[in-house]
């Protein structure tokens, strides 16, 4: 594992690139991590899934996007256009630091909503792997509205802080979304689009959704798209005392399984 | 402030990031953060980050990793328990940060396990002349029974509860609640740390933190209201009478907040309450 920082020396990034075990394919993926405690509860199954893709020939890059993690800057300064541009940043470092010609991304969550916006961003984009998506910038701003609207926190003892201010800036588990974020954020969204230029598009779920249900629909035939359901735990917003962590196996194998067989002749 | 990937130790690196600040003194004690559980080296909510970046631009260098099969570190070879490795690992760190930036003495912090990882790394290397903790062992004091039940004796809410809970219990209805509709992770779809937070006797913890006291050693010791085991200001010195702590201890007490300080502006004034600390210890110290 190479640990490294890359990007705008203004605002570097953070990310971890794993070289192929054994014989290396002209080929890699990047990673993009959901956000808040998502993302803390999927850095484990993100590591292994990086660590089996590299098993398989693959160069990886998991990385950090400005604002969050080890990269530079504050959640308040950045907002999810910014995101983008970072996974733009990880394709090229990846591009130049493992020499390959052939690289793909994956994301989880919102994750995979940056993704899919930096693929249309691009047009060298090899694959794209959608992981349980947020089909939207407003969809998500709405679930984690919801979300909050469900707690009954006891007026007694801690309090979680969660909750919308007066300027719109989101608190939610430990992370805050500024209003300027959230309303970067709202302009993505999944299904409007096939990102185009893409060869390979898979959608993996670990539960299966109306949502998901219409967009594997919407997208079934273009080619190369692929759909795929692992059943999965998926709580990935759940909070617990002791950092207990996800690592929905049933999923991580199906999409190592799915990318190696699109590299069989 | 500049930061930097660290890859420490061979042939199974730790790994982790270093933030050096604009002007660096290695006369002054580096900052060392320590993993919590099994989240990774940036910490719950982010703030081992947060806090690297306050403390280097207080002037002090701050270095935060992952233990051996934590994070971004792959695992190492061996059976040791994690109370054995993680002084073993935070000592590597140490002498990597003393042979390429001259650092001699060092702070380490901790949540949690972390706190507890400072604490028993302080205890057997001297080179670690302070520790900062949040929700680090504690005890109960009969105070600690007054403080937590007084507020419960006055609420109607809890009385129905609880006689609620005994009908419930004293009718063949079963317990009112059970683990059952708990979230309980396990599986191979879970992962859980291996490390099970037992706090020690406490007579075991006193003659330890005397061990510190006599050495020097400064402590800034937080709790967060969710610790269950403590509950007023004073209740971490009641804890343990007879060490002499003095000036050396400093306790901090924010009842409002959880365990993984979830609220932003208790994170911001946690981090600039335990980097201004940091900040504050003499280099001479330990």
């Amino acid at each position: 594992m190479n640990p490294l920082f890359f990007g705008p020396a203004e605002t570097p990034l953070y990310g971890v690139h794993q070289p192929p075990e054994g014989k290396a394919l002209d080929a890699g993926l990047v990673l993009c991590y959901p956000f808040g405690q998502e993302y803390m509860r999927a850095h484990r199954a993100y590591r292994q899934l990086a660590l089996l893709l590299t098993k398989i020939g693959f160069h990886v890059l998991r990385f950090d996007y400005r604002g969050t993690g080890d990269s530079s800057g504050e959640l308040d300064d950045v907002m999810a256009v910014d995101w983008v541009a970072d996974v733009g940043y990880a394709v090229q470092e990846l591009r130049d630091v493992a020499n390959i010609r052939r690289v793909g991304v994956l994301g989880l969550r919102l994750g995979a909503l940056i993704a899919a916006e930096a693929c249309k961003a691009r047009d060298d984009i090899e694959r794209l792997i959608l992981w349980d998506p947020v089909l939207s910038g407003r969809q998500y701003d709405a679930e984690l509205l919801a979300e909050i609207a469900a707690e009954h926190p006891s007026p007694h003892g801690p309090q979680s802080g969660n909750g919308e201010d007066a300027r719109g800036n989101l608190s939610y588990n430990g992370f805050v979304l500024s209003a300027a974020f959230r309303a970067s954020m709202k302009k993505f969204d999944l299904p409007s689009a096939v990102p185009p230029g893409v060869p390979r598009v898979l959608l993996a779920v670990s539960h299966e959704t109306q949502d998901f249900t219409q967009l594997r629909n919407a997208w079934s035939r273009v080619p190369g798209f692929r759909y795929l359901h692992a059943p999965a735990p998926h709580d990935w917003n759940f909070v617990d005392n002791f950092g207990g962590i996800l690592l929905p196996q049933a999923v991580i194998r199906a999409i190592v399984s799915w990318v190696e067989s699109t590299e069989q002749p | 402030m500049k930061e930097r990937a660290l890859r420490i130790g061979r042939p199974t690196p730790l790994i982790g990031v270093v933030s050096e600040p604009e002007a660096f003194d290695p006369a002054r004690p580096a900052v060392i953060i320590l993993n919590s559980g099994i989240m990774h080296h940036v910490g719950a909510c982010r703030l081992s980050v947060k806090l690297a970046r306050a403390v280097a631009a207080r002037g002090l260098l701050a270095a935060r990793f992952d233990y051996s099969g934590i994070g971004d570190s792959e695992p190492r070879r061996g059976t040791d328990s994690f109370d054995e490795v993680s002084p073993r690992e935070c000592g590597e760190v140490m002498d990597y940060l003393e042979k390429t930036r001259g650092c001699r003495r060092f702070i380490l912090y901790g949540l949690c396990s972390g706190a507890d990882a400072s604490y028993n790394t302080a205890l057997v290397d001297p080179r670690v002349i302070a520790i900062a903790q949040i929700d680090a062992y504690c005890y109960k004091t009969l105070r600690f029974y007054v403080e937590f039940y007084r507020p419960i004796v006055f609420r109607l809410d809890r009385w129905r509860s609880f006689l609620g809970r005994m009908w419930r219990k004293y009718s063949g209805q079963g317990p009112a609640s059970s683990l059952a509709s708990q979230p309980v992770p396990e599986g191979e779809d879970y992962e859980i740390p291996t490390y099970t937070r037992i706090f020690p006797p406490r007579a075991l913890i006193a003659r330890g933190l005397q061990k510190l006291v006599a050495r020097g050693v400064r402590m800034y010791v937080n709790f967060t209201g969710g610790e269950p085991a403590y509950c007023y200001q004073g209740q971490y010195r009641a804890s343990f009478p007879d060490v002499k702590f003095g000036e050396l201890l400093r306790v901090d007490y924010y009842p409002q907040t959880n365990h993984i300080i979830t609220q932003p502006q208790y994170q911001a004034q946690i981090v600039q309450s335990i980097a201004s600390w940091m900040a504050e210890v003499p280099t001479s110290g330990g």
